[in-house]
This record gives C-alpha cells, structure tokens and sequence, in this order.
C-alpha cells in the first residue's frame, strides 16, 4: 500500500470525502455518508450548470449535516456562487437535486424555502426601502405577524448596529451595511439552514466578530450554516467542516481536522486545487 | 493618449457588437449613412446659388447640432462607451482628459454621420476656388468638434444639476418634453424650410447665419467674396468657442469625478412618518406587505416617478397636440384614456426596474403570488384614482358631454386591462435595467431590444383588446341600435377590466413561479 494508500484509509476513518480527481483513489470503492444519519440540511446531488461553453459545476455532490458550520472553499470562478445560487432556487440546475432537510428545493420549493434563510452575494436589495422597512416587509411576506416582525426587528437591527441606519435607504447603505442587512433578512423568519455567499466581505472587524458570534449562536442551537468564503483562516477558525471546490467540483469535504490532516488549511488547499503560490519570480523592476 | 482611448473605445465596441445587436447597429448605421449622404448630396446639388447653399448649410449644421443636444437626452445619456470614471485614478489632467475623451467620442458612427452632413458644406465651396475649399474643410472640423462637444457639455452639466433627487425629476420632465418636441418641431420644419430655400426672411437667414451653428458657412461665404481676414475671424471665432466647451468640460468632469452623489438628498432621512400611518391601512399579510414595499418604491424611485409622470404627462399633453389647429377638441375629451395606456405601456418591466432584487421573492416559499397581486394593486392605486379624476373633468373641459359613457366604459376597461398587461410585460418580455448607482441621470442603458419588441407589442394589444365589448355596445349605441347599450357599456367595461386583471395576473403568477430563477438572470445586470 503505498502513501496514498494510508492516508486515504486514515481519511476513511474520520468520514470525510476526499477526492483529489486524475484517478488517483479510483480503484477503491467511493466512501458515502452512512445512510442512518438524519436528513442532511443540504444535500447537493449530481447538480451541473453550464453557461455555453463553460462547465461552471460539474456533476456536484456535497452533503451539510445538521448543526454543522459548513464551510465552501475554492479559487476565484469555482462554482461557489453557482452552486449555491442552484442550492437556494435562485438559479436551475441543468442537472442534479437539491434536498433541504430531505424535502427536494426543486420540485417542492415552498416546503423547502421555508427553511432556509439566503443571503446572496453581488444581487441587490429593493433599494429603495429603509433597513427597518426592508425587515418587515421581507417577514410580512414570510408571513408573520406584525407584532413579531416589528420585535425581532427591533432586535436585529440593535445586534446588528443597524438602529442609527433604519431610517437611511438601502441605496445609500455601505457594502459591509448592506452585508449586515441582508444577513438580518436571512434571520428574520427563524430558518434552519442559512446559506451566506461570502458574509464577511467588507464586513469591518467589529460587526465581523458580532456575525461570527450570532452564527456559532444558531449552529450551537442546531442550525446548520453553510458559507462560502476564501478566506482560508476564517473558514478554519469558523467552521467545523469544510468542502474544497475546484473546477465546479468537490475535491475534499469532512470535518475541517479530517480535511487539514495536520495540515494548515491553506496548505491542503494549494495542494488540492492544484495552485503553484507563484509571486516569487520575476517582476525586478517593482523593485527598482 | 487620445489614440489610446480611440483604440479602446473601438475594442469595446467591437465587443459588444456581437450577433443580433451588431446587425440592428449594422442597419442603424447604414441608414444613418444614408440619411447623410442625402443631406450632402442634396446641400451639392440644390438649385439655388452660393447663398442659399451656405444658408442651407447653417441649417443643416444648427439641426443637426440640435440633434445632438436633445438626442442624448432622449437616448439614455448619450455614448458612454468609455466612462470618465474608468479614467480618474489616472495622472492625467482634466483638460488633457476631456480632449482625450473628445478624441474618443469621434470614434463612431453617429460623428461619422454628422462628419458626412457637415461635409456637404465642402460641395458647396467646391465652385469657388481651392480657398474656399479649405476654409470649408476647416470649417466642418470645427462645427463638428463644437456639436459633439456641445452635447457632451450640455449632458455633463444637467448631469451635475440634476444630482439631486428633485433635479432628477426636473431632468425626467425634460427627457419627456424633449421627446414632446416633435410637434412643434414638425411645424417648423415645415413652415420654415421654405423660408431657407426661398430666401423669404432675411432676418431668419441672418440669425441662421449668426448663430455659432453658422459661423463655419458664414466663413465660406466670406471666402468666396474673397474677404480673408473676416473668412480666418470667423473660423478663429470658432475655435474659440470649441476651445471654451473644452474647458468647460473638463471642469465639469472633474466635478462629476470628484463629487459623491446620493440617492436621497444629503442630510435628509426617508420620511417615515405620516405616510407609515397610512401605509398601515394595508392588510397585514404578504399582499399588504408588496402593495406597500411598491407603493413606498414608486414615491422614492426617481426612474419609476418619472416613467409615471411621463406617462402622464404624454397622456395628457398627446390629445392637447392633436387638437392645436384644429376646431374639434373632442380628443382631448378622452385623455384619461391615454393616460392609462402610456401609464401601463412604459411601466411593463416592474422586474427590471428592481433588477435583481428578485431574489428575495424566489427565495421567499409561497410569495410569488403576492408578488404579482401586489404590484398589480399598487399600479392601480396609483394610476386608478388619476385616470378617475381625468374621466371626471377632461370631458366637461372639453366641451363634449357626450363623450362621458364612452370615457367611463372604456377607462376601466383599459385600466384593469392595464394591470394585467404590465404584469404579463414585466414576465414575458423583461429587460435588464442599469443600477443607478452612476452618475449620468439620464443614462437609461438597457432598451428592451427588438427581441423583446414584438412581444411587448402584442400585449400592448391585449390591454386594447380589453376595451372590445365596451367598445361594440358604445357603438351600438351610437348607431341606435340599442339606445340603452351607451351605458349598458360602463358595467360591462368594468367587469372585462377586472376579468382582464384577474386572468392575466393569474398568467403572470404561473409564470414567475415556474420561470423566476430566468427572471431573475434575465433582468440581472452586471455590476
């Protein structure tokens, strides 16, 4: 048996997925989840999109466990965005499903929505609505009743520092402003699963840590979290399982120790995606 | 640098001209060629002397100029092929820069086109002499540098004026006045071309003469008298002015690169007080919460409050324009019908308008149908009760009492009509919208494009077909058919109203729940 041998066998034992494409484990039988768990939160199964020419997401599998801090790692043009856009409805797979707590997102959406709470990267907000008025009207719609909206609201808005912005239109919020209310948009309606692309981008510090501290609050309280990011410090800080993709493909998904292997995450995740960390050659007259 | 920035505009032009959208610029061009060799042609060949060719030129020149001054307006903000934005961490200076992007917006089709009008000038110095000849060529590269610059001047300046949120509705009155401008423009063309040709009014053909638009002529005809010096002044004189819109330009950019611009007015928060009470009368469920999200939007959307108001405007102003001139007023009589029409007509892409705000919708189990019933009820509220007011006093105004049970059976009609059909536009036949985080006003960006264009047009038809059973018992009412089928038409035009509401809601519902994830890709744009 040779080393990849052993550390597929240690990987084995610590039920992680790992594939690191070109064949290399194809002679072994793939590991699955053991099929007595509960439902996963979110099973992604076979889901494909192509844009002409262009694989965005090749045949991904990926499977969330209740009560995980999922984290979705991968270079810039993975499929992360893809991938979850298919994962929450907003964008149709060519191919594969999407089970939210076992309830298929595609062909029994309502059911399935009611569960997830999205926050989406680079779409906008209806713009011309003030953060509180955006909260109500989002959970009106969710239908709850007025009296709950306006409190968890009030609530929201206070954890999230929002309060001194309420009366300012969406528009004329800043990036990390609009990160934050879009997050409290995700909240409102009590989900089990939330779905953040990329929550912390130009998020500052302070409301960074307070994020950090409402989502290790839900998953505590048995929600699952899947987000995706590229930061690979926070992802190992954040999260207790991790998914590596690449070329619109999982190439490792487990417990974040599993995945690491000992390893700093930054380092597995160079070795998987196949990256060289260039930037040492070259370019003498920046320099000069 | 201006050869750079030429070659780049150029390279994203070509980018963008692929498929269908390079045929449609494709066929635009060539008409625009056309059009102009016809103007030159016809400057070459026309059967009068030097005089009224130089005359005939200075009207060309200030038409053509004018074009350029109102066609950005109408057009959505003029070439913004390359933004000045893209430019502003550069070290260049701003004069530098805008002679710069003055190099680059000659780098088109619509400069050609004008280049070829203007080039007309040059036929007519041809019999003259070489003299004439070159004081001409001169003479077109100036005046075609001052419309261009002209317009691009005009555009920078309304843009800084208009930062505000009332000046944006100040510039959206304009662009719909502007496009209003085609009665009285037809009427001066027609009453004035044959003064030009006829030399009738020397007092017009002075000021043809003296405006800046006629001082490249005015140095032609010099030449031909061969007066040097006045032919070299009135060149100068030109270069003069182009020279100050640069500077003027570049002034203007700078200000456009330099200053932040908000949505709502500095220092003023969104007004939550009195309107919050009101909006409180809406039910509290997911239909009450859309009625209010879009009521709230249409009152703080610059770009929905003037598709409104332009509507209305053109509802009313269109009738008023076909009576001028002409004894019967009865048109007028029917403006709330126009209204309801326009008001359904430019607003039918409600999803582009949010762009892809959608998401929350798609994401949202169960709320496609609020969604949909929602908007349709704020498009009523809003349009309804001014259509109403319209029906009630325009006929009276007018004069033509009789016209009341034909405005009050066919303005329901077309009003329920209208709610279905912009929801059945905003699904069918949506079209991205650009984000108005920018800084030109009047850029409109996304056109519905021809693709979108017939279906657009047949359910333009649809909101018209509403109007059918009303219409057949007015008439046979008119025709005394049956005498009580006059207002036997108002019931039934309300009822196919709400018929035509429900029903194409409906469409529009099943639509969006089984085709939003391509809504939502259709009207996103990218930032």
């Amino acid at each position: 048996m040779g080393p990849h041998g052993l550390q597929r066998r240690r990987l084995q034992g610590r039920g992680i997925v790992m594939d690191l494409g070109d064949g290399v484990f194809d002679d072994l039988p793939r590991y699955r989840d053991q099929p007595a768990d509960p439902a996963p939160a979110l099973r992604l199964t076979g889901l494909s999109k192509r844009f002409g020419q262009t694989v965005a997401v090749d045949n991904m599998g990926l499977s969330v466990p209740p009560g995980s801090f999922f984290g979705l790692v991968g270079p810039n043009g993975a499929g992360k965005t893809t991938s979850l856009s298919m994962a929450v409805g907003l964008l149709r797979p060519d191919a594969g499903t999407v089970r939210v707590f076992g309830l298929d997102l595609w062909q029994d959406p309502v059911r399935a929505k009611a569960l997830v709470g999205v926050l989406p990267d680079g779409l906008s907000l209806p713009e011309r609505l003030t953060g509180r008025e955006l909260l109500t009207y989002t959970a009106l719609l969710r239908g709850l009743d007025r009296d709950t909206v306006a409190a968890r609201a009030d609530e929201l808005l206070g954890v999230l520092e929002l309060a001194e912005a309420e009366r300012t239109l969406v528009i004329d919020y800043s990036a990390g402003m609009r990160k934050k209310i879009g997050l409290a948009t995700a909240l409102m309606h009590a989900p089990k699963l939330l779905v953040l692309d990329e929550p912390f981008e130009a998020v500052d510090p302070v409301s960074a840590s307070t994020i950090r501290t409402i989502l290790r609050r839900f998953v505590a309280a048995g929600g699952a979290v899947v987000l995706s990011s590229h930061v690979m410090e926070l992802v190992e800080k954040l999260c207790d399982h991790v998914a590596v993709i690449t070329r619109g493909r999982v190439v490792a998904s487990g417990p974040v120790d599993a995945v690491r292997a000992g390893r700093s995450l930054e380092e597995v995740f160079v070795h998987l995606v196949g990256g060289r960390t260039g930037g040492a050659e070259g370019l003498s007259w920046l320099a000069s | 640098m201006v050869g750079v920035l030429i070659s780049m505009k150029l390279r994203v032009l070509r980018h963008s001209l692929g498929g269908i959208r390079g045929a449609f610029f494709g066929i635009g061009a060539v008409i625009g060629l056309s059009v102009a060799a016809g103007c030159a042609v016809f400057l070459a060949l026309h059967p009068g002397g030097l005089t009224v060719g130089t005359d005939l030129a200075s009207a060309l020149i200030a038409v053509w100029t004018l074009g350029w001054l109102f066609g950005p307006i109408l057009a959505g903000g003029g070439d913004e092929t390359l933004r000045p934005e893209n430019f502003a961490l550069l070290p260049i200076r701003p004069v530098p820069l805008a002679v710069g992007l003055f190099g680059a917006s000659l780098a088109g089709v619509a400069p050609l086109v004008t280049l070829i009008v203007f080039a007309g000038l040059v036929c007519v110095a041809v019999p003259v002499g070489t003299g004439a000849v070159v004081v001409a060529v001169l003479a077109v590269a100036l005046q075609l540098a001052m419309a261009v610059l002209l317009s691009k001047v005009v555009i920078a300046g309304l843009g800084a004026l208009l930062g505000s949120r009332r000046g944006k509705d100040l510039g959206v009155l304009l662009t719909a006045l502007a496009a209003l401008a085609y009665w009285p423009a037809s009427y001066a063309f027609q009453t004035l071309g044959p003064i030009v040709l006829g030399q009738s009014s020397p007092v017009f053909s002075a000021a043809l003469r003296y405006l800046p638009t006629g001082w490249g002529p005015t140095a032609v005809a010099a030449s031909a008298a061969q007066d040097w010096l006045a032919a070299l002044g009135w060149l100068l004189a030109l270069a003069v002015v182009d020279g100050l819109l640069v500077l003027a330009w570049s002034r203007l950019l700078v200000r456009r690169l330099t200053t932040s611009q908000s949505a709502s007015q500095p220092g003023r928060s969104a007004r939550t007080g009195p309107a919050r009470r009101r909006l409180r009368l809406l039910p509290e469920s997911p239909l009450g919460a859309v009625i209010g999200k879009e009521l709230r939007t249409w009152w703080r959307d610059a770009r929905r409050r003037a598709m409104l108001l332009s509507s209305i405007l053109i509802g009313a102003i269109v009738p008023v324009m076909s009576t001028v001139g002409n004894a019967n007023a009865s048109t007028l009589a029917f403006g709330a019908l126009w209204i309801v029409f326009f008001a359904a007509m430019q607003v039918g892409n409600l999803y582009g308008f949010d762009g892809s705000a959608l998401w929350q919708t798609l994401v949202t189990p169960g709320a496609v149908n609020a969604d949909v019933r929602g908007r349709q009820w704020a498009w009523l509220l809003i349009v309804g009760p001014i259509a109403l007011l319209a029906a009630a006093i325009l006929p009276a105004v007018a004069g033509a009492p009789g016209a009341y049970p034909w405005v009050l059976a066919l303005m329901p009609a077309l009003l329920g009509g209208g709610a279905g059909t912009v929801l059945l536009m905003s699904v069918f036949a949506p079209f991205p919208m650009p984000t108005q985080r920018g800084r030109n006003p009047f850029s409109s960006g996304g056109r519905a494009g021809f693709s979108g264009f017939l279906p657009r047009m047949g359910i333009i038809f649809l909101q018209l077909a509403t109007a059918v059973p009303a219409f057949v018992l007015l008439l046979l009412g008119a025709l005394d058919v049956l005498p009580w089928a006059n207002w036997a038409a108002v019931p039934v035009g309300v009822l196919s109203g709400l018929v035509a509401a429900w029903w194409w809601g409906g469409i529009a519902c099943r639509r969006l729940a089984r085709r939003g994830p391509e809504l939502l890709a259709a009207v996103r744009v990218a930032v």
